[in-house]
C-alpha cells in the first residue's frame, strides 16, 4: 500500500512533536534548576547561568514555535502527552505519591 | 432458536465484497406500526421510510450493502448532517427514538431489517420505554484563564508573594522564578479545574439520570476559543428536568463561568442495546 503524505503536514507534525518534547524536557530542566537553586548550593555565578541557559532554551523554542506556526500542534500534542509528562517529570508530584501511599 | 435468532449486529452488517448486495441504512428505530414514506430527506436525497414490526419500526433507506466513504471531508460532513437531520426529523415526528450511528448498514431488503426488530424487539421495546420523554442534553462550562489565576492569587498568599517578588526581577536573571510562578499557577489551576468540575458534576447530576463526563470538546465556536474548558458533560434528561437544569446552569453562568449548553439531541450517548 503506497501512503501519501503532504509534505506541509508532515513538517508541521514532525516539527511541532520534537518542539513538543523539547518543551516537555525544558519544563523537567526547569523544575531540576529550581531545587538546585532553593536548595542553596549554587553560587550566584551559576545561577546566573543556569537562568540565562534556561531563558535562551525558552526563547529559542518560541522562535521556532512563531516561525514554522505549530503553536497549535505542540499544545496538543503536550496536551495529549500532560498525564504521562506530568507523573514522569513532576518529582515534587512522586515525592506526594510516595507520602500518600 | 428460531432462524437468524442469535445472529449479531455485527455478522448482519456487510464487509465489503466484490459484489455489491442490497442493503438498508438505519437511521434510528421508533415507536410505531406504521409503513410511511418521510420523503427524500436522507443521505444523497434517498427516500426514508419506516420499516415495521408490531409496534416498533425501523427508520431506513435503501442502498447497496457498502459502507458511505469519500475522501471528500465536505462530502462525508454533509453526509453526517443529513443523518442527524433524520434522525431529529424522526423524533419531531415519533418522539423517543434509539438513533444509530452514522454508516449503520444492514446487508439485506426489509424483510432482514424486520427480522432484525423482531429477534431485538424486547431490547428496542425496553430501551424506547426507558428513555421516553427524555433526551441527550450537553454541557460544557468554561473559564476565562485570567479570571481563573486572580481566583487563585487572592486565596494563596505564597503565590501572590511570588508573583510581587518575580515582578521585580530583571528578565533574564529572574527567569527561572518567573517560570516557577508559571508552573505553580498551572499546577493550582489544574486543581481548582477539577474541584470545580466535581461540583458543577454534582449540581448538574440533581437534574439528569444519566451523565457521561467527556475528555473532549470537538469544534468549538470561535468565541469560546480563548477559554479554558473545566469541564463537559452528556446528561440524559427527563423533559420535565430541562428548566431546573436551564436554572442550574444559569446559577453557574452568573458565578461568572460560560456555560454552552445544547440540545435536545436524540440520546445518543446512552442507548444500550448490547448485541441482537
Amino acid at each position: 500500500m503506497v501512503i501519501k503524505v503532504d509534505e506541509g503536514n508532515l513538517k508541521q507534525g514532525l516539527l511541532g512533536l520534537v518542539v513538543a518534547l523539547a518543551e516537555i524536557i525544558k519544563e523537567a530542566l526547569e523544575r531540576q534548576a529550581l531545587r538546585r537553586i532553593e536548595s542553596g548550593r549554587l553560587t550566584a555565578e551559576e545561577e546566573v547561568r543556569l537562568n540565562e541557559a534556561l531563558a535562551d532554551l525558552d526563547e529559542a523554542l518560541n522562535h521556532i514555535k512563531k516561525e514554522n506556526d505549530i503553536q497549535d500542534v505542540v499544545d496538543s500534542v503536550i496536551d495529549g502527552l500532560s498525564e504521562v509528562a506530568n507523573v514522569f517529570l513532576n518529582p515534587e508530584r512522586w515525592e506526594k505519591e510516595l507520602g500518600e501511599a | 432458536m428460531g432462524k437468524g435468532a442469535g445472529r449479531s449486529m455485527k455478522e448482519t452488517k456487510l464487509i465489503g465484497e466484490t459484489e455489491l448486495a442490497e442493503g438498508r441504512y438505519l437511521y434510528c428505530v421508533v415507536n410505531s406500526a406504521a409503513k410511511l414514506s418521510l420523503g427524500n430527506i436522507g443521505i444523497a436525497k434517498a427516500e426514508v421510510y419506516t420499516v415495521p414490526h408490531e409496534d416498533v419500526a425501523a427508520v431506513v433507506h435503501a442502498c447497496q450493502s457498502q459502507p458511505y466513504q469519500s475522501k471528500d471531508t465536505n462530502k462525508v460532513m454533509e453526509w453526517v448532517l443529513s443523518h442527524n437531520d433524520v434522525v431529529d426529523g424522526a423524533t419531531e415526528h415519533f418522539g423517543t427514538v434509539i438513533p444509530f450511528s452514522f454508516d449503520t448498514i444492514v446487508k439485506g431488503g426489509d424483510t432482514t431489517i424486520k427480522d432484525l426488530l423482531r429477534r431485538g424487539y424486547e431490547k428496542f421495546e425496553h430501551e424506547l420505554e426507558r428513555l421516553n420523554q427524555r433526551a441527550e442534553y450537553v454541557v460544557q462550562i468554561f473559564s476565562d484563564q485570567n479570571k481563573l489565576v486572580e481566583r487563585i492569587l487572592a486565596e494563596n498568599q505564597a503565590l501572590k508573594e511570588l508573583k510581587e517578588k518575580t515582578s521585580k526581577m530583571p528578565e533574564r536573571a529572574g527567569y527561572l522564578f518567573r517560570r516557577k510562578l508559571e508552573l505553580k499557577l498551572n499546577d493550582a489551576c489544574n486543581v481548582t479545574r477539577a474541584k470545580l468540575a466535581d461540583e458543577f458534576a454534582s449540581q448538574i447530576k440533581e437534574h439528569a439520570e444519566e451523565m457521561e463526563i467527556e475528555r473532549k470538546v470537538a469544534h468549538l465556536p470561535e468565541n469560546y476559543k480563548d477559554k479554558k474548558l473545566i469541564a463537559a458533560f452528556s446528561c440524559l434528561v427527563h423533559e420535565d428536568n430541562v428548566k431546573g437544569l436551564g436554572q442550574a446552569l444559569g446559577k453557574i453562568s452568573q458565578e461568572g463561568y460560560a456555560v454552552r449548553f445544547t440540545g435536545p439531541w436524540a440520546p445518543f450517548s446512552f442507548v444500550k442495546l448490547g448485541e441482537i
